[in-house]
């Protein structure tokens, strides 16, 4: 494969990758929660797109939308039920938390949708422009447009609204935002809601570019913490910076025979590398945590 | 202290009552968690003359985890540091047998390389990533594990893809599954030990002050960043000795996946058994351990079809409900009431004492939350 293909792949991989990181790393920012249901999170909503494809017969791009709304209230309850109880315990306790609603979401998909591979092929699945450097995936660049307007979305959403205000003041300092007259447990469940609706928006995306099965969920919470990490907290921006380096890297490393095989290696690399030189991520503020 | 005055408290003065609430515990604890763990070691050791050979297996695989727990806590529990990623100890351990092997070297001289091996990038790594913190330091070390595992996979260590076979292993006609099984109780024996000693010690203590205020204990003249590699460092050795002989016993082993020796769900399993059990403790890793492997099996084998999502809903009422581990549940049910000492505390009856426990244990859960 030649650069320019090689380019193309790894930018439109890293808008995905972008928004795979973008709940996560709002989670993460406000709450100081990394969650580790994430990908479970993101596979449910990649069924919840399937679903509403294959049995309503709504077009791909709208099963996004679907996708997004039924994870916002899969999120929202989690975190009224669930994690609010524990949020001020040591962040271990909330790492096992989630890692046990990991657990129980990925092996409950197990048991009632199988482990069988489903992705969503469409009759324009396969169309491409080619550029004469190199040819680009029509539904991809639709993904990587998406994952971008997503990101600029939550930004706007977070700076130019009350809600977001409260959003981020919650995240800044948790007891004068109460004092302010904020309700904290119900701006959590709202965040933690966002968190998974955008969860939900990528496994939709997954579904439409590639394939997924429940045993993916793993993988893609530690593709939400490489992302995020590699970029920083802080601002949604970030998620987008650290999404394009791992798409590009894993584009490179992937595209060479000899190093097939060692994405993940190649990524976790190049993350203990930026931990260690600049801890707060590319673009991160030492702003929520 | 909380608004509610606790009842039956009224044999103590009230200037006492605010006093610092310092932990009601017996001068001797140590020496009862030692015992009640060499006790519990003691029975699990009679399980060979049992000649059930499934159950054996199953109780090396229990014991195998507690050693693993045990390990863990050092680095977690002591000095609340949450890696991850000491599955990879395990692994060099286990691969570096399996090359070993492979090329006629001795077993103990593969399980001394190991160790050594496993030390030495425990020691390496830890200069770098010691200086994360939380979350951080938690996925660089998840991460570590995960791509040795990927470059022992691509390269093919031990094997094409990194499946690694072992010759069968022979101790002089004695039952080889037996031979490991007391192998396993021996190293959990010697970590009760080790981890009764470190609390007991300068070293430990430094340990622990550590996890409750970093800067303060720097500020004391602890080496901090010293005294974590070390214990980084000592936490790989019975991780990997775990892996060398998981490795000899099992032959045949992948380096990812699903039981892999690399994969990430053991290190989960060190934290998760650490955890119930209570982390920094003498007993809660190994009852931790001993609690979550057998009942993981259990329902693998009775309830199969929702084995997964019981685990999962398992894992998820305990750190709600359950946050501080067992054994600190039982000291926390048992104690005297604070700023109660000597012959007076003994004068409080137990049925009030856990009345009180239970209480402070709701308060204690309800403090969590928002």
């Amino acid at each position: 494969m030649d650069i320019g293909n090689i380019l193309i792949i790894g930018v439109l991989l890293g808008c995905f990758y972008a928004s795979v990181g973008l709940g996560f790393s709002l989670i993460w920012g406000i709450m100081n929660i990394v969650n580790l249901a994430q990908g479970a999170l993101l596979i449910l909503g990649a069924y919840v797109a399937y679903f509403a494809y294959s049995l309503l017969g709504l077009d791909p791009f709208l099963a996004i939308l679907v996708s997004m709304v039924t994870m916002f209230f899969v999120g929202w309850l989690i975190q009224y039920i669930a994690i609010n109880r524990v949020i001020r315990a040591p962040f271990l306790v909330t790492f096992m938390l989630t890692f046990g609603l990991d657990l129980l979401i990925t092996n409950l998909m197990q048991q009632f949708w199988t482990a069988d591979i489903r992705s969503i092929t469409t009759s324009y699945s396969n169309a491409h422009i080619d550029l004469g450097f190199g040819a680009i995936p029509l539904v991809r660049a639709a993904v990587a447009l998406i994952a971008v307007l997503l990101t600029a979305a939550l930004s706007v959403f977070l700076t130019r609204t009350r809600i977001g205000n409260a959003i981020l003041a919650v995240g800044m300092d948790r007891e004068a935002a109460r004092l302010m007259g904020i309700s904290v447990a119900r701006i959590y469940a709202l965040t933690f809601g966002l968190g998974a609706a955008l969860a939900g928006a990528a496994g939709a995306m997954l579904a439409m570019t590639l394939a997924f099965q429940p045993s993916n969920t793993g993988t893609y919470t530690l593709f939400a913490f490489v992302v995020v990490a590699l970029g920083g907290l802080g601002t949604p921006w970030a998620a987008l910076a650290g999404g394009m380096l791992f798409g590009l890297v894993e584009a490179l490393v992937g595209a060479r025979p000899e190093t097939v095989g060692l994405q993940s290696a190649a990524a976790f690399a190049i993350l203990v590398l930026v931990l260690i030189v600049r801890p707060s991520g590319l673009l991160g503020k030492a702003f929520y945590s | 202290m909380d608004s509610t005055e606790p009842t039956g408290t009224k044999a103590v003065r009230p200037t006492k009552a605010r006093a610092p609430a310092p932990v009601a515990r017996g001068k001797h604890s140590w020496l009862w968690s030692l015992a009640v763990g060499m006790l519990i070691l003691g029975v699990i050791g009679a399980i060979p003359f049992q000649n059930d050979i499934a159950g054996l297996i199953l109780w090396t695989n229990v014991v195998m985890f507690c050693c693993l727990a045990q390990s863990w806590n050092l680095i977690g529990g002591f000095v609340g540091y949450a890696a991850f990623g000491n599955v990879v100890f395990f692994g060099i351990g286990a691969y570096t047998v399996a090359v070993a092997l492979q090329h006629d070297v001795p077993y103990a001289i593969g399980l001394l390389l190991g160790v050594v091996i496993s030390a030495a990038f425990a020691f390496l790594l830890g200069l770098p990533v010691l200086r994360l913190k939380g979350h951080y330091f938690a996925i660089a070390t998840l991460g570590v594990a995960v791509a040795i595992g990927e470059v022992v996979e691509a390269e093919g260590i031990g094997g094409p893809g990194g499946e690694a076979s072992l010759p069968a292993p022979t101790f002089g006609g004695l039952d080889t599954n037996t031979v490991f099984f007391f192998a396993f109780v021996t190293l959990s024996a010697l970590l009760l030990l080790g981890t009764t000693w470190l609390t007991r010690t300068r070293f430990g203590y430094a340990l622990v002050a550590i996890r409750e205020n970093e800067q303060a204990a720097e500020a004391l003249g602890i080496a901090t960043f010293w005294y974590k590699v070390a214990a980084f460092t000592i936490s790989a050795i019975p991780t990997a000795l775990a892996g060398g002989l998981y490795a000899y016993w099992q032959q045949f082993f992948n380096p990812s996946g699903e039981g892999g020796a690399f994969d990430p769900s053991r290190s989960i399993a060190m934290v998760l058994m650490t955890f119930l059990g209570g982390a920094g403790t003498i007993l809660g890793p190994l009852i931790g351990g001993i609690i979550v492997e057998y009942l993981d099996n259990y329902t693998l084998i009775n309830f199969s079809t929702i084995h997964g999502p019981l685990l999962g809903a398992i894992v998820v009422l305990v750190t709600i409900f359950l946050p501080q581990g067992l054994i600190r549940l039982v000291q926390e049910l048992t104690r005297a009431p604070v700023a109660l000492e000597g012959p007076e505390a003994a004068k409080v009856s137990y049925i009030h004492r856990i009345g009180e426990g239970v209480r402070r244990v709701f308060r204690f859960i309800a403090s969590q939350g928002v």
